[in-house]
């Protein structure tokens, strides 16, 4: 408990290396973009391109804390995404199942991570390959609710405005984000299901032994993530205002890289939700901060990859000493 | 007696030469049916048709399916779809295994990557089966250097359809203005094609300025979150946006909408999506879209996959096909305000379309290979 203890002041220490990048980069692009970047319209953009990886990454991060992985998410949004958009009132339907259709899209997203979690824990198959073949069971379900009809686009004209509306100050989609983060965190630190998930990271052969059901909570985490991602799936096709099984392209990359770029290392036992909070806002400001200071496209994304092993470094700076096995 | 036995031994020869002769006549049939043609051809009940598309979830490649499916039932011939998820091997392997059930293959394929085209290539010359190809294949590759197999390539001018987006954006600003430009991915042709007709227009143009060119991946998500980027660097400076496509031009839509200025910015796509053309019959926004070229991925399928066939069947001779006809463009319309109700009903495809296809299969062919000028 102790041993616990002084692991937790450790990463509350080894927090400010992310802070530090978020800030460098803040502070860089102000001075290549003083006019444009240090803006509250521009700082809205940031945090409305955060929201849906946000999400994501608050689920994410309780399966990372496990040592292990779920690469399903873009196939997880594709489904619940138009899912949500079929219950909705569209140009190709008649449903209108109002709130249900969120409900609907994230029991579907919970569910295909439940899928995950049994194959993984019942059949003994590693999380990184059911949780990539669950990507694309969940690009196949989105495929076939597209159809080969006719995109279906939202019929309310204000649906697509809600997500970047900001009569709070800040656009609603982050504002959901910040409601699934502060969930994420009082889970994380005040239940069972939030500190589990650190011991088992830690080493799960002690976990076993001490009577942990570590599958049970496998089966929590994913479904858990995979709820999160069908959010961010109804988040990102409101925003679209249409279906699109691809809703999701690239959010596997931004949000596990934001994980790890947070300090939620791969191996789990450590990091968190906050943490995670913070990587993503580090992604989202390099890639609004690259648009904005004239980087050329074709080096945008060679940019971003190192800033993203850069940031990597950084992050495990203080524990590079320690006796550990880095995989 | 030796006569007779001569006259015998004679009788048999010739029995077991006509013999040799119906047998080695019926194992070669297929290719000599149709005297008139250079290539082997078959009867329509060795065929199988197969068409690739790489996803099964955008407009243009359900378009493309639907095209084939109605080519299939017209012609009385099973039809494959290999649906590639965007990889190239996938692509290969789904096209291979169609040529392993032991049916002649007619291909039309859309080829994830052009690099993929010699290797199906040697696929249909293995199988001895027809293949036609659009959009996409490497430089040195050429239906008429590879036999006939590879009957011909077909595309349409990206730069005319670039054109068609750029040339109605400078008209709706009068001359004058700053726009941002959404291109596919930087290393296709077919999107460096489109970009060239934008860049053309805007040469004839230097009142209207290019603030900003963000590649958008072709996707209307990714389109709606550089879009977003792109207002918070531009704020109200953007007065229009050319895309290459009309996905990305929904989703910067939707990220001009958010932002509240959707009646104050025009844009242009290419494709002519269903919901654009009804965009641009509502004049929703102020008119904000305001052209977007047209072509179908049904018209491209059916066209691909009839031109194959032909030349399977023996209807086409190979050999004798011109030029144009073998690496050529299809005709493309640009869509407006003023004429998009006319593409409204059946997805812009004329009434009897299919019918005139197939007595002429390249009714819609207006010209050779694209040339490509350098800027």
């Amino acid at each position: 408990m102790e041993e616990n203890q002084s692991g937790r002041t450790r990463k509350m220490v080894a927090t400010y290396a992310e802070i530090a990048i978020l800030v460098f980069l803040i502070v860089l692009f102000s001075i290549l973009n003083p006019t444009t970047f240090p803006t509250v319209a521009n700082v809205n953009t940031i945090l409305n391109t955060a929201a849906v990886p946000t999400i994501i990454g608050v689920g994410a991060t309780f399966v990372v804390l496990m040592g292990r992985i779920d690469l399903s998410v873009e196939g997880i949004m594709g489904a619940a995404g138009l899912a949500y958009v079929l219950l909705s009132p569209n140009s190709r339907t008649s449903a209108d199942w109002g709130f249900g259709a969120i409900v609907v899209a994230i029991a579907l997203g919970a569910g295909l991570g439940l899928a995950t979690a049994l194959v993984h824990t019942r059949l003994k198959v590693p999380t990184f390959i059911v949780s990539l073949g669950m990507w694309y069971v969940g690009l196949g379900i989105a495929a076939v609710l597209f159809g080969q009809e006719m995109q279906p686009f939202l019929s309310d004209p204000n649906a697509p405005l809600w997500p970047t509306s900001a009569p709070l100050g800040v656009s609603n989609s982050y504002l959901v984000a910040l409601g699934v983060v502060a969930l994420g965190f009082l889970v994380e630190r005040f239940t069972r299901l939030g500190r589990v998930p650190y011991a088992i990271g830690n080493n799960e052969g002690v976990a076993l032994v001490t009577g942990i059901p570590v599958a049970r909570y496998c089966i929590y985490a994913f479904a858990i993530s995979g709820a999160c991602s069908a959010l961010a799936g109804v988040i990102a096709s409101m925003s679209l205002g249409a279906g699109a099984a691809n809703v999701g392209v690239g959010m596997v990359f931004f949000t596990l890289a934001a994980v790890v770029i947070g300090g939620t290392p791969l191996s789990g036992g450590k990091g968190g939700v906050l943490r995670t909070v913070v990587g993503v806002l580090v992604l989202s400001t390099l890639y609004n901060g690259l648009i904005l200071s004239g980087v050329a496209p074709s080096l945008q994304s060679g940019v971003s990859g190192l800033v993203l092993v850069s940031a990597a470094i950084a992050a495990g700076w203080s524990q590079r000493n320690h006796l550990r096995v880095v995989k | 007696m030796s006569s007779a036995k001569k006259t015998v031994n004679v009788g048999f020869f010739l029995a077991r030469k006509f013999l040799t002769a119906t047998l080695l006549g019926a194992f070669v049939w297929p290719s000599v049916a149709h005297a008139g043609v250079s290539q082997p051809t078959y009867p329509k009940s060795d065929l199988l048709l197969v068409t690739t598309v790489i996803n099964a979830t955008n407009p243009y490649m359900a378009s493309w399916i639907q095209g084939s499916k109605d080519l299939a039932a017209k012609l009385g011939v099973p039809l494959e779809v290999v649906q590639s998820n965007g990889s190239s091997q996938t692509e290969l392997a789904g096209i291979q295994a169609q040529a392993a059930k032991g049916k002649k293959i007619v291909l039309v394929m859309n080829p994830v990557a052009a690099s993929n085209v010699p290797a199906v290539v040697q696929t249909i010359n293995a199988n001895g089966g027809y293949m036609v190809v659009w959009w996409n294949m490497p430089p040195g590759t050429e239906p008429k250097t590879s036999g006939d197999h590879f009957v011909a390539f077909g595309t349409y001018n990206g730069i005319t359809a670039g054109e068609c987006g750029a040339e109605h954006l400078v008209e709706a600003l009068h001359g004058k203005g700053n726009i941002i430009a959404l291109p596919g991915v930087l290393d296709s042709t077919v999107s460096q094609e489109r970009y060239q007709g934008l860049l053309d227009t805007l040469k004839k143009n230097p009142d209207v300025k290019l603030l900003d060119t963000q590649p958008a991946n072709w996707d209307q998500a990714i389109a709606l979150r550089t879009t977003q980027q792109l207002i918070a660097k531009y704020r109200d400076k953007i007065d229009g946006v050319w895309t290459a496509d009309d996905a990305m031009m929904l989703g910067a839509y939707q990220a001009f909408n958010q932002a509240g200025r959707l009646d104050k910015v025009k844009f242009s796509g290419e494709g002519a999506y269903p919901p654009v053309i009804d965009l641009m019959v509502k004049k929703a926004g102020n008119g904000a879209v305001v052209a977007s070229a047209f072509h179908r991925g049904y018209m491209a399928a059916a066209t691909g996959l009839l031109i194959g066939y032909k030349a399977a069947v023996g209807d086409i001779d190979v050999s004798k096909l011109t030029p144009e006809q073998r690496h050529g463009q299809y005709a493309i319309g640009c869509v407006t305000p003023e004429n998009a109700s006319q593409y409204q009903a059946n997805g812009g495809i004329p009434a009897g379309w299919l019918d005139e296809l197939i007595k002429n299969p390249f009714k819609d062919l207006v010209g050779g290979a694209v040339a490509h000028t350098a800027n």
